[in-house]
């Protein structure tokens, strides 16, 4: 951005373009501006945080060695990596369902989707890297050394480049066409629309085209996202040596906890762009309806999975088991898991009365998206932790973690970048696709 | 080839916990690092309680699960049977301690330079000269920067650089060399016994094969090369009487 572009705090000064853009594309408005700062300054933290633990290395946070340490060695970083990772689930889903199923009244926030899926997988390997000491070593001996056998594997190809690739594809094919429609307008960012839409001419031929590839692309992208996530959960569920983590139950859990949370986000972002961008008209109630819908199955498929898992840690636990099922629900770790069973109980309960009556409010499913991601979030940490501090199968003595400020910040800047992209993007291009009605 | 295995008589050890320090003098392991590690326990309920000692090195798996989840090929195993971190593939995701079930894998938190804070003793200092004679000790062992094996990896121990995981070694500067491992050498009741259990002729085969014995969590597939002699495995009312009051960091 040069300097004469540079919006200023008063509306009136702002040199406007010939033309307005849709969606309030380039204006910035005040309360704009104080979101990209605070952002900003959130983001800025974060990065000190990060610097001070690549200078001193990671012992300026409260993870320590499992064992005759008694910490956990794995703490926030891996829980949110999950957690990010989970949320991707979200956009390509639902653009492949409408895709695949012509599912009309979700078209809107389809690109919402496809967004939240490229920024969460950015944040989800941004967190992994955080957990890393060496993060240019790393990068470096994973394509020099890289094994097949180990489940990060998976989580580094599979997940951050297949399925990250795979989703700016469809994020790009599926806007290439309101880029075409918006370098016809006379505004600052011509040249850049100019350029993503690389030819795009809106003719029947072309619409064809780019149905096809959005379909069989959605096609190839389904069965990889169930691939993915279950990776994620196969780092956990093949470990024979944490209590708590063997079991054929966990892939599959991750991928229904997976769709939860990022249902409940794009349940979340869907609401705030309709009331930011101007698109009530488009972004329907009828939407949240069916995304609530979506969000009651997977959240009743998890708690059923829930439910199992329970049965299956108390009622004949092995003697570390035991250990590490009294810890989760009655002791240590109480808290956090019958708060996680109370938000994801109270968000169904919330959507199941919303479905029965048939009255949708955006409001309450605005609610419930805040309540699964509260009880993912959770979940993910009660994944990664008690095995670690509770799971100990020789004599050790218990363990303790508490995460510091350090990994705070760094997880709190992740979601402050996050949303810096999420709000460069709606200030860049149309967040909800233009209608069929907008021609070129 | 031979294949490395190690005894321990649980009979015979005293819990004098020499066999950490020879460790650590042999390694130069950071302060809270403890790669060769003796449980001190007690179980039953008093006035019935019992103490117990376990030594525990790493287990040597031949089925290693730290093997098999590094991402990067970092943790390998000889075909001499010792498994070992090459320190300069490490990228430190710290997989192989969440998947040990032993908890023997130590990650370098603090750099060197920091992580011997305590022990950086000032030798002279008049009054601390006076005290050891006017002896400078080493720093660290030279041996542990070579590469070793055939393989020719920085497997040894390194300067404890920090940001890798590490984990006894079996010695392998010293057994490559044709020693036994610090912790063996100097036990003062010889409790450890170390050699080649593939050579049936060999002391520790004979000893081995004499005498009743488990491995640790068996059950779970890893195939250690540790074998405990004359006791019991720790059982789950089993707990750890005190831990180690050295802690990392502050």
């Amino acid at each position: 951005m040069t300097a004469d572009t540079l919006p200023t705090t008063d509306p009136g000064s702002i040199r406007r373009p010939n033309e307005e853009l849709p969606q309030k594309i380039g204006q910035l408005s005040p309360s704009w501006i104080a979101f990209f700062i605070a952002m900003s300054v959130i983001t800025a933290v974060g990065i000190y945080a990060y610097l001070l633990q690549i200078n001193n290395g990671l012992i300026v946070t409260g993870l320590r060695g499992l064992g005759s340490m008694a910490g956990a060695t794995w703490g926030l970083y891996v829980a949110y990596y999950v957690y990010f990772i989970g949320v991707s689930f979200a956009g390509i889903t639902v653009a492949a369902l409408i895709r695949i199923f012509r599912i009309e009244k979700l078209e809107p926030v389809a690109r919402i989707g496809e967004l939240l899926t490229v920024v969460s997988l950015i944040l989800g390997a941004l967190a992994i890297m955080a957990d890393l000491e060496h993060p240019w070593r790393a990068i470096v001996n994973l394509f020099q050394y890289g094994r097949p056998q180990s489940p990060f594997f998976g989580t580094f190809t599979m997940v951050i480049a297949g399925y990250l690739f795979a989703s700016l594809v469809y994020l790009y094919v599926t806007s290439r066409r309101d880029a075409a429609i918006l370098a016809e307008h006379d505004s600052r960012f011509k040249g850049l629309y100019r350029i993503l839409a690389a030819g795009y001419t809106d003719t029947r031929e072309q619409r064809r085209t780019d149905r096809q590839v959005t379909f069989w692309l959605a096609i190839t992208i389904l069965p990889m996202l169930v691939i993915a996530h279950s990776t994620v959960g196969f780092v956990f569920g093949l470990q024979t040596g944490r209590p708590g983590w063997f079991g054929a139950l966990q892939a599959p859990g991750f991928v229904v906890l997976a769709g939860v949370s990022g249902i409940g986000n794009l349940i979340m972002l869907a609401a705030i762009v309709r009331s930011a961008t101007r698109t009530k008209g488009r972004i329907t109630l009828d939407a949240f309806a069916w995304l609530g819908k979506l969000l009651l199955g997977l959240l009743i498929t998890y708690l059923y999975f829930t439910a199992v898992e329970i049965l299956t840690i108390t009622y004949q636990p092995g003697a570390t088991e035991l250990n590490l099922s009294e810890a989760l629900l009655e002791g240590t770790y109480a808290w956090i898991f019958w708060g996680a069973i109370v938000a994801l109980v109270a968000a169904a309960a919330l959507l199941t009365w919303q479905a029965l009556t048939r009255r949708w409010s955006i409001t309450v499913v605005f609610a419930t998206g805040v309540l699964v991601n509260i009880g993912a979030v959770a979940k993910r940490y009660l994944i990664v932790v008690p095995s670690q501090t509770h799971g100990q199968l020789l004599p050790y003595s218990t363990g303790t973690y508490t995460p510091n400020w350090v990994e705070w910040a760094i997880i709190i800047g992740l979601f402050a970048l996050g949303a810096l992209m999420i709000g460069a993007f709606m200030k860049i291009f149309p967040i909800v696709p233009l209608e069929e009605t907008d021609s070129p | 080839m031979a294949k490395y295995a190690m005894a321990v008589d649980l009979s015979r050890c005293q819990g004098c916990r020499a066999c950490m320090e020879a460790c650590k003098i042999e390694n130069n392991t950071p302060q809270g690092v403890f790669w060769m590690y003796v449980f001190r326990t007690e179980s039953g309920e008093y006035p019935n309680t019992k103490v117990d000692f376990l030594p525990r090195p790493c287990q040597q798996c031949n089925n290693p699960p730290c093997v098999k989840v590094c991402p990067v090929g970092a943790r390998f195993q000889r075909d001499d049977g010792i498994v070992l971190t090459d320190y300069d593939r490490c990228i430190g995701c710290r997989y192989c301690e969440v998947a040990c079930p032993y908890g023997v894998n130590y990650y370098n938190w603090r750099k060197p330079e920091e992580a011997f804070a305590d022990y950086n003793v000032d030798y002279k200092d008049p009054d601390i000269a006076a005290a050891t004679g006017g002896l400078i000790p080493p720093y660290k062992n030279p041996a542990l920067d070579r590469l070793q094996g055939t393989e020719q990896r920085l497997t040894a121990g390194s300067a404890h650089n920090v940001g890798v995981m590490e984990k006894c070694t079996f010695c392998v500067q010293r057994v490559d060399k044709g020693l036994d491992p610090a912790c063996v050498d100097v036990c003062p009741v010889h409790a450890l016994h170390f050699g080649d259990i593939e050579d049936a002729n060999s002391p520790i085969s004979q000893y081995v094969n004499r005498q009743t014995g488990f491995k640790l969590l068996e059950e779970l597939g890893t195939d250690p090369s540790v074998f405990y002699l004359n006791g019991t495995p720790p059982g789950s009312d089993t707990r750890e009487i005190e831990r180690p009051l050295t802690e990392v960091g502050s």
